[in-house]
């Protein structure tokens, strides 16, 4: 068996295997009950996995349809939530103006980034991509309209309504999901997906890898420009080392491979698991819970090479995995 | 007289000091099959890039209709009517074969106006066309040489080309499939779509083509009717050499025993 | 005319340590296609390997430097051996992944072992400088400048002329070839990771002369591993040198832009990161492959 042969085997088809699909909108619906049992603390924590898996939806556009590894998604959170911070700071008080500013501006930075960008390949992508993060992070640190390095502070609504940040968020998390599984299995998704098995081949078919990149690139940054929307009023406060946090950045990354990279149900799957294991760990260990955390990545990576979605499509049972295992050795 | 589909005028293509090839100039009639034969590396495939647009020429130019082919984005050529094959096959390894043929429907010269589904059953009517329809479901990774030929053609029947360029499709088959794949050949160009094929199987080219190119060292040195062409002891004697007709024969078997070694098992998936 | 001289022999002293930092990083990328994301952890790992010799031992941090060396090749050679073998062929995100899971691991048994505490290594030459004309030179970073140049030609010395550094470029070249060949691939990648680490591990140990210690230092100098590897060339041992020459040069000079734009005022001093990035972006977009890259991708 081939590595090809068992990643097609496992994840059925371009929007993934649909059991694990069906699974995780039935989760999805659940966690809509959580703020009526729950609020607080575990309110708070869920809220986290939904923003985290809107953002792992973005960057698997990019980096698991389109093959392209950016490094560079958590730029557009970063100017979402800033979008909806300058909204603040003049009096607007609307959370879909909010996460429709948020949307247009990001994609518009991104179009306009991307030209230059996406002509690059591989290696020297992924460069350029944390090269614009770390420079937007830089740019809005220098800017004393927005705070500077002191950041801002949003008005929030008050105590009884706090839940609308959690809706929104949700609404974020389900409709980057289900653009995902919409675009997956449009003419878009196979160009995108064309282009990452190769773009030459995909030239040749009419497929014209730069404007699907882009198209790509900006839909993905629409998404976590939405998560940054709502992130910023919900957390109060925003400033860059909050927003443009390592782990916004690498995160949604290791969740999507974590779950199932260019598949649906995996970006959402490798958020509830990461973000919720990080949250366990750091209730129960103070000390030693990024520990844990490494530990647990490393096993899961090394258990399950393809993603924790390659599961649901497994046949054969404990056999076929261990069989599995050594695949990918050299 | 009937009308030229392309024309090749004066085509020189470099890399670095090398001319792969030069001066070369030939016309294409629409509906005909032309063969373009030539010993290896006389610039079949160079010339075959050139025309599908892969690389712009040193000097001279294509034009297909009036319109130079280098001024139009790789990505674009398909849309004015022509397609090619790979000599290295390049399917999407982790597409199904149906989809892998469905992306050409839904991006080729009338992929605008098709939806996704229905460059799904045009996917399915092309793969019984080339005799894949058995493994429509399968990853294009699985697929054997000769059904990845095969997924080659189907690719870019899909574009819905008026002009078709295949290259080597016929490398790697046994006799029964030669014959098979140059019957669906026959029937696509009956259906008017140009053809030209590069091919080593010398029977092969003289059964389909109206008319033959040879080229060596990257020159046109011959054309015209397969038998005018190949008859020729100018030809076979000056421009093959006898001793390569001979060679050629030889290397087919042995390229045919260890084909069909091969042929069963699936090639390791990202070679 | 001073400052322009004074910045330029800074940066051109920044860039040796950029050089070795990007190296061992530039090498197993090059050569293993592993993003290692544990490599900011080995460099800190160098880095208290020197402190606690140091503080323990009095031992010089010149001295300490093969220890750091040994020390982190052994580390990487058996991670690479027992825990990155496994996933040798996956795609580069698998690996990019567990290095990911490794360095938050690595990072906080350092958290455990030494405190979040902000550290330095300060020597009796520590704040010697001498000066030549107008231009100060502190003889700590000038050593740090040469031992990073050394440390660069015996790499390439070792690479191009040695059995191992050959089988270790034949790999990088073609697995399949190289197998055939009777390269030991699973022993050339320990060994190349190995290398890395102890690359690494020079590196800290190099930059904690000049700079101050924490668990989690790394990351700031993973980032510019990335860049000025990128910048040079990947897996290019020249490359490396070249691309931290120009990015610490780069650095410096940024440090000095004051101007006031529209009411706005905006200082070098925030924005270097942010200017040397742009510079990579043109770079690259000139030249796709870096500077001293081949020139087809």
């Amino acid at each position: 068996m081939n590595p090809a042969t068992l990643k097609r085997i496992g994840l059925g088809g371009i929007t993934g295997n649909p059991i694990a699909f069906a699974v995780v909108l039935a989760l999805m619906a659940l966690l809509l009950a959580i703020p009526l049992t729950h609020n607080g603390y575990i309110e708070l924590v869920f809220r986290n996995i939904l923003m985290y898996a809107a953002m792992a939806y973005g960057w698997n556009l990019i980096g698991g349809y389109t093959g392209y590894v950016s490094f560079g998604n958590v730029a557009f959170f970063g100017i979402g939530a800033y979008c909806s911070a300058i909204l603040a700071t003049h009096g607007v008080d609307n959370l879909l103006l909010y996460v429709l500013l948020a949307m247009a501006v990001s994609a518009v930075f991104a179009a306009i980034v991307g030209f230059p960008v996406l002509r690059l390949k591989g290696h020297y992508f992924a460069i350029a991509t944390l090269g614009v993060a770390l420079a937007v992070t830089d740019i809005i640190a220098n800017l004393d309209a927005l705070g500077g390095t002191g950041g801002l502070a949003l008005h929030q609504v008050d105590e009884a309504h706090f839940s609308i940040y959690y809706y929104a968020m949700w609404l974020v998390a389900l409709g980057s999901m289900l653009g995902t599984y919409f675009i997956a299995r449009s003419k878009l998704g196979y160009a995108f997906v064309a282009i990452r098995e190769n773009e030459d081949a995909a030239a040749v078919l009419g497929i014209s890898a730069t404007r699907y990149k882009i198209v790509a690139w900006t839909i993905g940054a629409m998404m976590a420009g939405a998560a940054g929307a709502v992130f910023a009023p919900a957390n109060g406060f925003i400033d860059p080392s909050i927003t443009f946090a390592i782990d916004s950045n690498v995160f949604p990354i290791a969740m999507t491979i974590l779950g199932g990279i260019g598949t649906v149900a995996g970006p959402f799957i490798g958020a509830l698991l990461l973000a919720g294991a990080n949250e366990l760990l750091q209730r129960f260990f103070v000390k030693a819970h990024t520990l844990f955390f490494g530990a647990m990545i490393v096993l899961i990576v090394l258990l399950l090479p393809r993603g924790l979605v390659w599961l649901f499509g497994l046949r054969g049972g404990a056999r076929a995995w261990l069989k599995s295992l050594s695949v990918y050795k050299a | 007289m009937s009308e030229v589909a392309l024309r090749i005028s004066n085509v020189g293509m470099r890399f670095g000091g090398l001319w792969a090839l030069s001066e070369v100039s030939f016309d294409v009639e629409r509906g005909s099959v032309l063969g373009l034969i030539g010993p290896n590396g006389s610039g079949k495939t160079t010339l075959m890039n050139v025309i599908s647009g892969v690389y712009k020429p040193t000097a001279g130019e294509v034009t297909y209709g009036g319109k130079r082919i280098a001024d139009v984005a790789t990505h674009d050529v398909c849309h004015l009517g022509i397609a090619r094959t790979f000599q290295i096959v390049k399917p999407f390894a982790s597409l199904s074969v149906r989809e892998n043929v469905a992306v050409g429907a839904m991006y080729g010269r009338y992929g605008a106006k098709r939806s996704t589904r229905a460059s799904f059953e045009r996917a399915q009517e092309l793969l019984e066309v080339v005799g894949l329809a058995r493994v429509a479901e399968r990853p294009a990774s699985d697929l054997t040489i000769p059904d990845r030929k095969r997924l080659e053609v189907a690719k870019a029947l899909a574009l819905d080309p008026d002009v078709l360029l295949l290259d080597e499709v016929m490398a790697g088959l046994n006799a029964t499939e030669v014959e098979e794949a140059l019957d669906l050949l026959r029937s696509v160009n009956a259906r008017g779509v140009t053809l030209i094929v590069v091919e080593h199987l010398m029977k092969a080219i003289v059964s389909i083509s109206t008319s033959i190119v040879v080229l060596a060292e990257g020159r046109k040195i011959a054309q015209g009717a397969p038998a005018d062409v190949l008859g020729s002891p100018q030809v076979i004697e000056a421009y093959l050499g006898s001793r390569w007709v001979k060679r050629q024969e030889q290397l087919a078997v042995i390229e045919a025993e260890r084909i069909e070694a091969a042929r069963l098992q699936p090639p390791e998936a990202g070679a | 005319m001073h400052l322009i001289a004074q910045d330029l022999v800074n940066g051109i002293l920044a860039g040796g340590i950029l050089a070795v930092v990007a190296l061992g990083f530039s090498l197993v990328w090059g050569i293993m296609n592993i993003i290692n994301l544990a490599h900011g952890a080995f460099i800190m790992l160098g880095a208290y390997t020197t402190y606690q010799l140091f503080t323990s031992f009095h031992v010089d941090p010149f001295l300490s430097l093969p220890v750091s060396f040994v020390l982190l090749f052994a580390l990487g050679y058996l991670i690479q051996r027992f825990i990155m073998n496994w996933v040798a062929r996956a795609p580069v995100l698998t690996t990019f992944l567990l290095t990911f899971g490794l360095s938050l691991l690595i990072v906080n048994i350092a958290l455990n072992v030494w405190t979040g505490d902000t550290r330095g290594v300060t020597t009796a030459y520590s704040g010697a400088n001498f000066t030549l004309g107008d231009v100060t030179v502190p003889w700590a970073k000038l050593f740090t400048l040469l031992a990073a140049l050394a440390i660069t030609g015996v790499m390439q010395l070792w690479l191009t002329r040695s059995r191992t550094g050959r089988a270790i470029r034949a790999t990088s070249m073609d697995i399949g070839a190289a197998q055939l060949s009777g390269v030991r691939v699973t022993e050339i990648y320990a060994i190349v990771f190995g290398l890395g680490a102890g690359l690494a591990g020079v590196a800290g140990t190099l930059i904690s002369l000049s700079y101050a210690l924490n668990p989690s230092m790394g990351d700031l100098f993973l980032v510019k591993a990335f860049v000025v590897c990128v910048l040079g060339g990947l897996g290019s041992v020249p490359g490396a040198l070249v691309g931290g020459l120009v990015y610490g040069i780069v650095e410096a000079f940024a440090t000095q832009i004051d101007v006031t734009v529209g009411g706005q005022h905006i200082s070098g001093s925030g924005l270097q990161d942010a200017i040397a990035l742009v510079v990579l972006l043109i770079v690259l977009i000139v030249r796709p492959t870096g500077i001293m890259g081949k020139a087809t991708a």
